[in-house]
């Protein structure tokens, strides 16, 4: 129900969400040694309502603890994330994550993991069942509103996950390279139903992916990473019609700016990881 | 359930029919051999002579209601403590840890051992068979509660909060669920620690009535045939609730999480 009135709220306010100096280091201990690693440094980004941006950096980069920090999963060391100018303290169904491996729940059958943060807002049992088959229907997944996660091929797995986040519908959707594990047939399609549901949604998604292929076919902007710690090394915008497809020649000339600052990342990460190579 | 399946079923079934037979007929032959005597080895049909005594006196069948209805309290009551003490040795982890060490001890220690100490704490009745079986299956119940809990994926947790679960919904809608086949393990082991204990202590603290007890009647007045015919009522319990109820209830969750797709 507060979904709602937040929603409302949020008209007056072009920016979304504003990332500002934040820092994230964790510490380990392993046995007497403690070592700090600094996952990212220092990230200014500031987003626009329904704006639709990737994420693109080399692996260990810090971007899913970026993503964490927004969720409010994660606690940044310093700085603060401001949405809808306040700054957000605990994690809530404002802004959703759709994780990287599936996080849905084995226990319950499709429609009950879509109606799950519906049920624990006190939704009643009429309402969410109602909400949550508009959104399987949206997915094309009516048919398997009663099976269990296990029946599900990998895509229809991500296609749940993304209507289970749906259906409270958040102000920000955070995306942690939620088609990573698809064969490219299936991952090319999700990427065009993606772009439509948001042509549908007006939701503000943030995109994580090592694929730069799929980050050019859906971002507005795309933001390059630096290798850890993870700063902000590039911001593509990409101004080109939808929805895009992965092979479209049009697209090449951005794959080609983001492939060259990122190899440049990689190769020193790589270094960082080996320095005697 | 498959053709194929039917027939894997009534080839099991065949089997199991082949091989009593044979026992049967082994023992038979052993009893006609006469190499013990007649009291300390009767033939099949005198322990079949004895089930159908005590099932017309009626003795029988009121033994094992009686020693089925301790067996389910105190199963009852371990679940019910074992669990709670779970769920707050997950919340308050100090407490958690030090109580999971001597619960790990405890859950080892043979129930016999109990027997003396509930008789004369309780005396010799009811309560103290029920206190010998709480206390040889609570603690399974506590550590697989506890270790079920704290092993929950992450992930999970994760994506519970983010939607907005806490506090005992997070408790009674995810974390409850997530370890529910870690803790029906524990299940599992505690009703056979709590069978095995009733039935000790059911010898042990004499009240009359339980299958226990039929045992040490049996061998105060050297009535074999009924020794036998009861041990058999206690495998076949036993076998009862462990091929029929739990394996089905695992079999069930496993399924649901996809865990065993061609098991059985
Ligand atoms: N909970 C944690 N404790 C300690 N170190 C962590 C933790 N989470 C992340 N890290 C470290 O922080 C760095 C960034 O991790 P992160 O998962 O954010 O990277 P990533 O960019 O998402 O990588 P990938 O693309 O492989 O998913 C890594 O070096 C990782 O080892
Ligand atoms: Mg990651």
């Amino acid at each position: 129900m507060i979904l709602f009135i937040t929603n409302k709220q949020s008209e007056k306010y072009l920016t979304k969400l504003e990332i500002k100096n934040v820092t994230k280091s964790f510490k380990t201990t392993q046995g007497k040694n403690t070592s700090i690693t600094n996952a990212i440094e220092n990230i200014n980004l500031s987003i626009e309502d329904g704006e639709f941006v990737c994420f693109v950096g080399p692996s260990g980069c810090g971007k899913s603890t970026l993503l964490n920090i927004l969720a409010g999963l994660e606690k940044p060391n310093e700085g603060e994330v401001i949405l809808n100018g306040r700054p957000i303290d605990e994690t809530g169904p404002d802004r959703l994550m759709v994780f990287q491996e599936s996080a849905l729940f084995p226990w319950l059958k499709v429609i009950d993991n879509v109606e799950f943060g519906l049920k624990m807002a006190g939704v009643g049992k009429q309402k969410r069942r109602e909400i949550a088959m508009h959104y399987l229907d949206m997915m094309q997944l009516t048919k398997f509103s009663d099976a269990y996660i296990y029946q599900l091929s990998g895509g229809m797995k991500q296609r749940v996950a993304i209507a289970r986040a749906l259906v409270l519908d958040p102000e920000v959707l955070l995306m942690d390279e939620p088609f990573a594990a698809l064969d490219s047939q299936t991952r090319d399609l999700l990427l065009v139903e993606l772009q439509l549901i948001w042509a549908r949604t007006k939701k503000t998604i943030i995109f994580v992916t090592h694929n730069i292929s799929e980050s050019v076919c859906l971002g507005d902007r795309v933001i390059v990473f630096t290798h850890r710690p993870g700063k902000i090394k590039k911001e593509v915008s990409i101004e080109y019609r939808r929805p895009r497809l992965t092979e479209d020649p049009g697209l090449q000339d951005f794959q080609r700016s983001i492939l060259y600052e990122l190899k440049n990342e990689i190769i020193s990460a790589k270094k960082q990881e080996n320095p005697s190579n | 359930m498959s053709i194929k399946n039917l027939v894997a079923r009534q080839k099991d079934l065949f089997s199991i029919i082949i091989f009593l037979a044979a026992f049967l007929a082994i023992w038979e032959l052993f009893f006609n051999l006469e190499i013990w005597p007649k009291v300390s080895f009767p033939a099949p049909y005198q322990v079949l002579e004895s089930f159908k005594n005590q099932i017309e006196d009626g003795s029988l069948p009121s033994n094992i209601l009686v020693s089925l209805w301790r067996l389910f309290l105190g199963f009852l009551i371990s679940i019910t403590i074992g669990i709670s003490v779970g769920l707050l040795m997950v919340k308050f982890p100090i407490f958690g840890k030090t109580l999971n060490s001597f619960a790990v001890g405890l859950q080892s220690f043979p129930s016999i051992a109990w027997i003396p100490f509930a008789i004369l704490f309780i005396g010799i009745n009811d309560s103290a068979i029920l206190f010998v079986v709480v206390m040889s299956s609570v603690f399974s119940v506590m550590i697989s509660t506890y270790s079920g809990m704290r092993n929950i994926s992450p992930l999970y947790l994760r994506a519970a909060k983010n939607m907005g679960a806490k506090g005992l919904n997070l408790v009674a809608y995810v974390m409850i669920p997530a370890a529910t086949p870690s803790i029906i393990v524990g299940l599992k082991q505690a009703w056979s620690f709590a069978w095995h204990a009733l039935i000790g202590a059911e010898m042990l603290i004499t009240t009359l009535v339980g299958l226990g007890h039929i045992l040490s009647v049996g061998r105060e007045f050297l009535l074999m045939d009924q020794i036998i015919a009861t041990m058999i009522v206690i495998f076949t319990i036993g076998m009862i609730f462990d091929k029929l109820v739990f394996f089905k209830i695992e079999e069930k969750i496993r399924k649901k999480w996809g865990l065993s797709e061609q098991t059985m």
